[in-house]
């Protein structure tokens, strides 16, 4: 064995990055973080982030898995069936339905499970004491869900319209990608305020199962339910989820029920934003919270 | 040379329960200072103050000049922290956590050689889920050293470890202290004090009822010379020699143990009196206490021990 005596110590130089070959030479005092050096620590922090989520066999399949899941079994039975609301191919529904699906289980469900493990692991004691900030980290967990959420969305897309010939209207992509960015904020909010009340992560999963999966019953994720057709219809149109729907619909089917996403849609969507931001503070007090 | 660490009449109070009452020492830097005591006696309470996982309530504590309630990063640059469970990210590799949280620091050490420092160069590659609990803490030591810290806090270090393990690790953390790192550490194991340690303090029920040297801690140096040895047949302690007059003679079953402070002198009167006898005295020996027992002493007795003396207690705590 060498003994310390012998190691080298290497002064703002990373071993294995070029980004930190950048750094001055310091002095044993140490520094504030540059907002230069910062960027670079969440890039970096970002891609071990990705990394360490497509190797995690459970994360990577209850969240990226189980939207493709759902499109190709269910998008396989109905194949060249016609959707019996409007005379459009059922698909062409399915495919926006389903993206609108995986944003919120990734936003929402993985990223408060993703925060809930962060916590009883105890990682975040240990970030604690290196020079990391907590919320630096965080942010960087946040980057890199908003990464898989993309992901998951281009693979959806590609699915849909190459296997199942969903029909995609050029232009009406803004909107879709405006929708996508709302509801990647509104869910990812949502989901940092709920992390909060998840006390170990085994029994969050199934509760917060609970939560998405009969919301996207009613929000026009699996089928389209009519306005006035149901009550259950208006109590989901008081969650995010079946906003996010309509406003990646028209995308597909530019002319059906008039939907798109309306000002309604925005204010809904930025209304939950808000809601989850501020209950996330309270997340963040408690993750920096010292006793 | 300003103190490493600085703690002055640290109190910390859990609603009834008062964990610290007054504690008070300073490390120089370089210096390798141990705290030892039993469960509950505040020691993890008092290192989570130091590292700033815990606020006190009452009382100074500056590391570095700095004080860790704060939370400041150019604090966390400098001290490298040894929990005593804490988590990790386990899909990554070895090799992966080293070099990411490494990349947390202004300075840092060399990855192939810090791996190679614990040992682990053959699990470089491995994901830390797959690492065994005494792998996980010779990580948890590369990754407390990633920063080259001028000061590191080690909270029962060797925890789990086998002997072997156990004795590389000591010497690297000798090793470092020739570095000039400053090394506060917490310890349940008496031969890790005694290996690592230039000074010890005892922890009771949230105060340091000692302090010393491995050597001297609790006025080992003058407490009675232990002398043992298994009875012969027929033995009778009446049938022993004069022996200087603070001797005390305890017995269980077979074996004797004398206490004396004339250690020479009555050793010597014993041996001449079983060779006078062609006694074979089995298992004879002469020693001074254990740390270990001078610990036990220290932490079980409720009163102050007999042995000890009470201005030792006094002057400790004065420091």
């Amino acid at each position: 064995m060498s003994s310390a005596g012998e190691l080298s110590v290497s002064r703002g130089q990373s071993e294995s990055e070029g980004a930190g070959a950048a750094a001055p030479i310091l002095p044993t005092g140490g520094t504030r973080g540059s907002p230069a050096r910062d960027l670079a620590l969440l890039g970096r922090q970002v891609i071990y982030e990705q990394r360490a989520f497509w190797r995690n066999r459970r994360r990577a399949l209850t969240s990226f898995a189980f939207p493709l899941m759902f499109l190709l079994i269910f998008g396989a039975i109905i194949h060249g069936r016609v959707a019996s609301l409007h005379n459009i191919p059922y698909i062409n529904f399915y495919v926006p339905g389903i993206i609108a699906y995986a944003v919120m289980v990734i936003g929402f469900t993985n990223i408060a499970m993703a925060i809930a493990y962060l916590r009883y692991d105890g990682i975040l004691k240990r970030l604690r004491v290196t020079p990391m900030p907590p919320t630096l980290y965080l942010l960087a967990v946040v980057l890199s869900n908003v990464l898989t959420i993309v992901a998951a969305t281009v693979l959806l897309l590609v699915v849909g319209v190459a296997l199942y010939g969903a029909h995609l209207e050029a232009g009406e992509l803004p909107g879709f990608v405006l929708t996508l960015m709302l509801a990647s904020a509104c869910f990812t909010s949502l989901g940092i305020a709920v992390a909060r009340l998840i006390p170990r992560p085994d029994s969050g999963m199934p509760v917060l199962m609970f939560v998405t999966l009969p919301l996207s019953f009613i929000s026009d994720v699996f089928f389209p339910l009519e306005k006035g057709a149901h009550v259950l219809r208006e109590i989901g149109e008081l969650f995010p989820l079946f906003h996010v729907s309509r406003g990646l619909q028209p995308a597909f089917e530019p002319f059906s029920r008039g939907g798109g996403l309306v000002g309604s849609d925005v204010l809904v969507l930025l209304t939950w934003s808000a809601v989850g931001l501020w209950l996330s503070r309270r997340t963040m007090q408690a993750l920096s919270k010292q006793d | 040379m300003a103190a490493a660490i600085e703690v002055r009449e640290l109190h910390k109070r859990y609603g009834d329960l008062h964990a610290l009452r007054g504690v008070s020492f300073t490390v120089a830097p370089g210096e390798v200072f141990c705290m030892l005591g039993p469960n509950g006696a505040g020691k993890t309470t008092c290192t989570e103050i130091l590292e700033g996982h815990r606020v006190p309530s009452s009382g100074v504590v500056r590391v570095l000049g700095l004080d860790p309630a704060r939370g400041e990063r150019a604090l966390h640059e400098r001290i490298g922290v040894v929990l005593q469970s804490c988590g990790i990210q386990h899909d990554l590799t070895v090799g992966e956590l080293i070099t990411m949280y490494g990349s947390y620091y202004p300075r840092r050490r060399s990855v192939g050689e810090l791996i190679e420092l614990v040992e682990l160069d053959a699990k470089a590659g491995t994901r830390a889920e797959a690492l065994s609990g005494g792998q996980r803490r010779r990580l948890d030591l590369a990754l407390a050293l990633v920063g080259d810290p001028d000061v590191l806090f080690l909270d029962e270090p060797t925890t789990g470890f086998d002997p072997h393990a156990r004795r590389a690790a000591w010497s690297t953390i000798r090793s470092l202290c020739s570095l000039g790192k400053t090394v506060f550490l917490t310890t349940h194991f008496m031969d890790e004090a005694q290996h690592l340690a230039d000074r010890i303090v005892v922890m009771r029920a949230g105060e340091i009822v000692a302090e010393g040297t491995p050597e001297d801690l609790g006025g080992r140096e003058r407490l009675p010379t232990e002398i043992r040895f298994i009875a012969p047949e027929g033995f009778r302690p009446d049938d022993l020699p004069q022996l200087p007059p603070d001797a005390a003679l305890e017995r269980d079953g077979e074996s004797v143990l004398i206490r004396c402070s004339e250690g020479l002198r009555a050793a010597h009167a014993i041996c001449g009196w079983a060779l006078e006898r062609s006694l074979e005295l089995r298992a004879f020996s002469v020693a001074q206490p254990t740390l270990e027992d001078v610990y036990l002493r220290l932490t079980e007795a409720a009163e102050a021990p007999a042995g000890l003396s009470l201005h030792e207690r006094e002057g400790a705590r004065g420091r």
